[in-house]
């Protein structure tokens, strides 16, 4: 028995809810994309259950196709009105394909790269270099290495800053912050920083603006050594025996540090939060989840502190990883709502996936430009439009961003924290 | 035929392995099942066209299917038949808002289209719950309802205008813009024909403008008789509320244990909820006269929502009833019929009476204004007795509802579902009348074939025991 059979079925079966009234329909982005109900919630839960009765097994293709192009969003869970765990059921499902039919070569290189930090980090490493030469905007574009350079191009830091209008691409490296400048409380909340992999490399000015603006709302924010990858990508594979391994070591790193655990990558923060379950609820594994928020999360709960007029109109673009998975909604709102006169708008289908959901847009190109494509298509009708568009995941900054410019626009994406992190900047307090 | 509809469509449009097959072997009845033999999706009018004439020279027996939420086993086909999944013809291609009409494509799903017309104070009024999934190709279809048909009329009375393709794949349209130009009411006879004369490709319908103001009301009764008598007392007061739905105890709870709870008391035996529109004025002396008759029958409390949110929360809890039935038990028999609304407190003592003796869980949610009842069963399959159970009761359940004067379906059609009902409220010869109408468009019975009129019931073939 897989592990996968022993956790559908029986009274937990996470997926007996489903009545087949298809209120999901309309919340599925390859729904939306393709009108067919193999790529809807309702259509994937009868292939999850013909999976799991051994009606229809792991090597067929169509039941397979079909399974795979699921972004994983879970833009479904909360239109469901009987509360069907699609999310746990895709999980499953996935283990099990994964146990039986392995990975596509293509999925396994990439995230065999992602397992060693020796691997990635030169990897991402040359990426900046190669970012930093400016060539991967020059090549952005609209066909397949045009939308991959587009992504590279979108990692960097975007937002301007000072009068003269310099980019902040030649910031250094680390900003290492005086604890003295900060406003910090005797006693404040301590923070340990998840810096992930992608966090830590090609959106290293993420992880510093974090950094920055808690400790401007009072937190203490602390280094940790011997992190890693949090896994999630793996996860999503089905391959819960790597994201295992990559959770035990993020657990025994973060085990016991700071009063929370923050991380600015919603995809991170979703399986970080889920370590207990991913990890057969180790009481260490499940310590360290419960401690997890994402930087939104915690500057909402400090206020947070308001910063100095930004001029700026900014279209929010809410995570899924973030709203679905997390059921965090308001935190980046009232981060952003922290900047005055800056004009902050939802655009229709804000709230509908981008099409990146991990390593999916590598893997299913064409799906995952048809699921974007309405979201930019929005944005370029948007008056007025839009300067910035700013969300809380690596993946989305990438995926919007390269679909921006493959669309001719000229419009900066950023993530909540920048745009704070450049507010408070203009304070002129010290920050 | 799967080579042959590929030229069509493209072959990326066309479905054929038996998992992908599997996903279109129910609509939102899950208790019919059927594997198609092919679902082809055409991306426009004309291929449309063509694969309908490829049925037609093949003789291949063809169903159309929107969102699949319809709740009679309607859009689900046979293996020898071929589904025309219509979901990708979702265009707006017209509104005119001086003349109030828009003109789209079957595949915009229902809700789509009263937010694009929303810019301009208009909206589309049949709401049929499942108003967010379901699209107007199948609302036509099945001649869809919704809480505010009470007032407003079911899609029948929205529709002005249909582009058909026949199944002998001739292109025919039906009505104009300003309605039936000639005699008989041709639209009004394809709306509610639930597949059987051709797929609609195009139709244009009648807009009406957002009422200036809305008052909505909820009302808790400690009885289910109580709230039913309030219904019948509302209307006898010659008001006719925008809509007038009422829940009982065991709707309510699931619901409130879903993302759409909505602060409906969960110890009151029913809820009514009752929307008042139109001028200002109008709607606060309609108000005040319909919580003095609440609270003469015994409600409890009576609450108006006191912001848009709130009204919209109270009417998502009511709309997404149906779906938070999983919370009760995995599998649900949803019923549709209707009694005249004087009969109410009689039939839902008799739903009760007949839930009590076959010891099943039944929750009912409905739009009482209407009289249309829809008794939810909740069951578990894997239990064919109790799955016999259910079946007996929802036949007893209908014959009750026939008995007290009414009829088997309010809205959600006869389908392959309710098809054995059919001999209860018509005769022999009404029936034959019936599929007489339907050859008229369907010589060959090819469209929607097996669905809504019982042929053995039928004058003639009871006539020829040959063909028995």
């Amino acid at each position: 028995m897989t592990t996968a059979e022993r956790r559908y079925g029986g009274p937990s079966d996470p997926l007996a809810p489903c009545v087949h009234c298809g209120f999901c329909l309309p919340a599925c982005p390859t729904y939306l994309a393709t009108g067919d109900e193999a790529d809807s919630p309702r259509g994937r839960i009868v292939l999850m259950r013909a999976l799991e009765r051994n009606e229809i097994g792991a090597d067929d293709a169509a039941l397979a196709q079909h399974l795979d192009a699921c972004l994983g969003c879970r833009g479904c869970e909360p239109v469901c009105p009987s509360g069907v765990a699609y999310g746990r059921g895709l999980e499953a499902a996935r283990e099990r394909l994964f146990e039986e039919r392995g990975l596509p070569p293509l999925a396994r290189a990439v995230l065999g790269m992602f397992r060693h930090e020796a691997l990635w980090r030169p990897l991402f490493t040359a990426a900046r270099a190669l970012r930093a030469t400016g060539l991967p905007r020059w090549m952005a574009g609209a066909g397949r290495t045009g939308f991959g350079m587009g992504m590279l191009a979108a990692s960097r830091q975007q937002i301007r800053v000072g009068a003269t209008g310099a980019t902040r691409d030649a910031m250094p490296k680390h900003v290492t912050l005086s604890k003295a400048k900060g406003p910090k409380r005797e006693g404040g909340p301590t923070v340990a920083l998840f810096k992930g992999c992608v966090m830590d490399t090609l959106f290293r000015h993420v992880n510093d603006a974090t950094r920055r603006t808690l400790e401007f709302n009072g937190y203490d924010v602390l280094e940790v050594e011997g992190q890693g990858c949090c896994g999630a990508l793996h996860e999503h594979a089905g391959d819960r025996e790597t994201a295992a391994a990559l959770a035990r070591t993020n657990v025994a790193a973060l085990a016991g540090s700071g009063d929370y655990i923050v991380t600015n990558s919603a995809g991170c923060g979703a399986l970080l939060k889920d370590y207990g379950h991913l990890l057969h609820h180790d009481a260490e594994a499940a310590a360290v989840g419960a401690k997890v928020r994402d930087v939104s999360e915690l500057l909402a709960m400090a206020g947070p502190r308001p910063g100095a007029p930004l001029e700026l109109n900014v279209a929010y673009d809410a995570p899924c990883h973030l709203q679905h998975a997390q059921r965090v909604h308001d935190a980046p709102l009232a981060v952003l709502r922290a900047i005055p006169l800056l004009q902050l708008r939802l655009l229709p289908d804000s709230d509908h996936c981008c099409g990146s959901a991990g390593i999916y847009s590598l893997l299913r190109p064409a799906m995952a430009r048809a699921v974007l494509s309405s979201k930019i298509e929005a944005i370029a009708a948007a008056r007025p439009r839009p300067g910035i568009v700013t969300t809380g995941n690596p993946g989305c900054l990438m995926q919007i961003g390269a679909g921006l410019i493959a669309a001719g626009l000229d419009i900066a994406v950023a993530h909540p924290v920048e745009l704070l992190d450049e507010s408070y900047r203009r304070l002129d307090r010290g920050y | 035929m799967v080579d042959a509809l590929g030229r069509i469509v493209g072959p990326r449009w066309v479905r054929h392995r038996r998992a992908e097959l599997a996903t279109y072997t129910m609509d939102g009845l899950p208790t019919r099942e059927s594997y198609p033999g092919v679902v082809v999706m055409p991306g426009s009018t004309a291929e449309v066209r063509e694969v309908v004439r490829l049925m037609h020279l093949t003789g291949t027996p063809f169903v159309a299917r929107g969102a699949g939420t319809g709740l009679s086993g309607g859009a689900v086909a046979d293996p020898d038949a071929v589904l025309i999944a219509l979901t990708r013809l979702n265009r707006i291609l017209q509104v005119d808002p001086r003349r109030r009409r828009a003109t789209l494509q079957p595949g915009v799903v229902n809700a789509r289209l009263s937010e694009a017309v929303l810019p301009h104070g208009l909206h589309y009024v049949p709401d049929p719950s499942s108003q967010a999934a379901c699209t107007v190709g199948g609302n036509v279809a099945e001649n869809a309802g919704g809480p505010h048909c009470l007032k407003y009329g079911v899609t029948t009375n929205h529709v002005v205008e249909l582009e058909v393709v026949l199944p002998d794949a001739a292109v025919i349209r039906l009505g104009s813009r300003q309605g039936e130009p000639w005699g008989p009411d041709l639209v009004g006879l394809f709306v509610g024909s639930e597949g059987m004369f051709g797929i609609a490709t195009e139709i244009v319908v009648r807009l009406e403008p957002i009422p200036s103001s809305v008052r909505t009301m909820l009302a808790d009764f400690s009885t289910v008789r109580g709230a039913s008598e309030a219904v019948s007392a509302i209307i006898g007061a010659g008001i006719v509320p925008a809509a007038l739905e009422m829940m009982d105890q065991a709707c309510v709870e699931a619901v409130e244990a879903s993302i759409y709870a909505a602060g409906y008391p969960t110890d009151a035996a029913a809820v009514l909820l009752v929307e008042l529109d139109g001028g200002a004025d109008a709607v606060e002396a309609e108000a005040t006269t319909v919580e003095t008759i609440l609270r003469a029958r015994g409600a409890r409390e009576v609450r108006s929502a006191s912001t848009p949110a709130d009204r919209a929360r109270l009417w998502q809890g009511r709309k997404k009833a149906f779906g938070a039935m999983g919370r009760i038990a995995p599998d649900l028999a949803v019923q549709d019929a209707v009694v005249p609304r004087s009969a109410l407190p009689d039939i839902m003592d008799r739903i009760e009476e007949i839930r009590g003796r076959h010891h099943l869980a039944i929750s009912n949610v409905f739009h009482a204004g209407d009289g249309n009842l829809h008794p939810n069963i909740s069951f578990d399959r894997r239990d064919p007795e109790l799955a016999d159970r259910v079946q007996v009761a929802c036949r007893e359940i209908m014959a009750a509802c026939v008995a007290a004067g009414g009829s088997i379906t309010g809205e959600h059609g006869v389908g392959s579902d309710k098809i054995d009902y059919m001999p209860l409220i018509f005769d022999g010869d009404t029936l034959s009348a019936m599929r007489a109408v339907r050859l008229a468009f369907d010589p060959d019975e090819r469209a929607n074939p097996g669905k809504v009129v019982p042929l053995h019931a039928c004058r003639e073939w009871r006539a020829t025991p040959a063909a028995r």
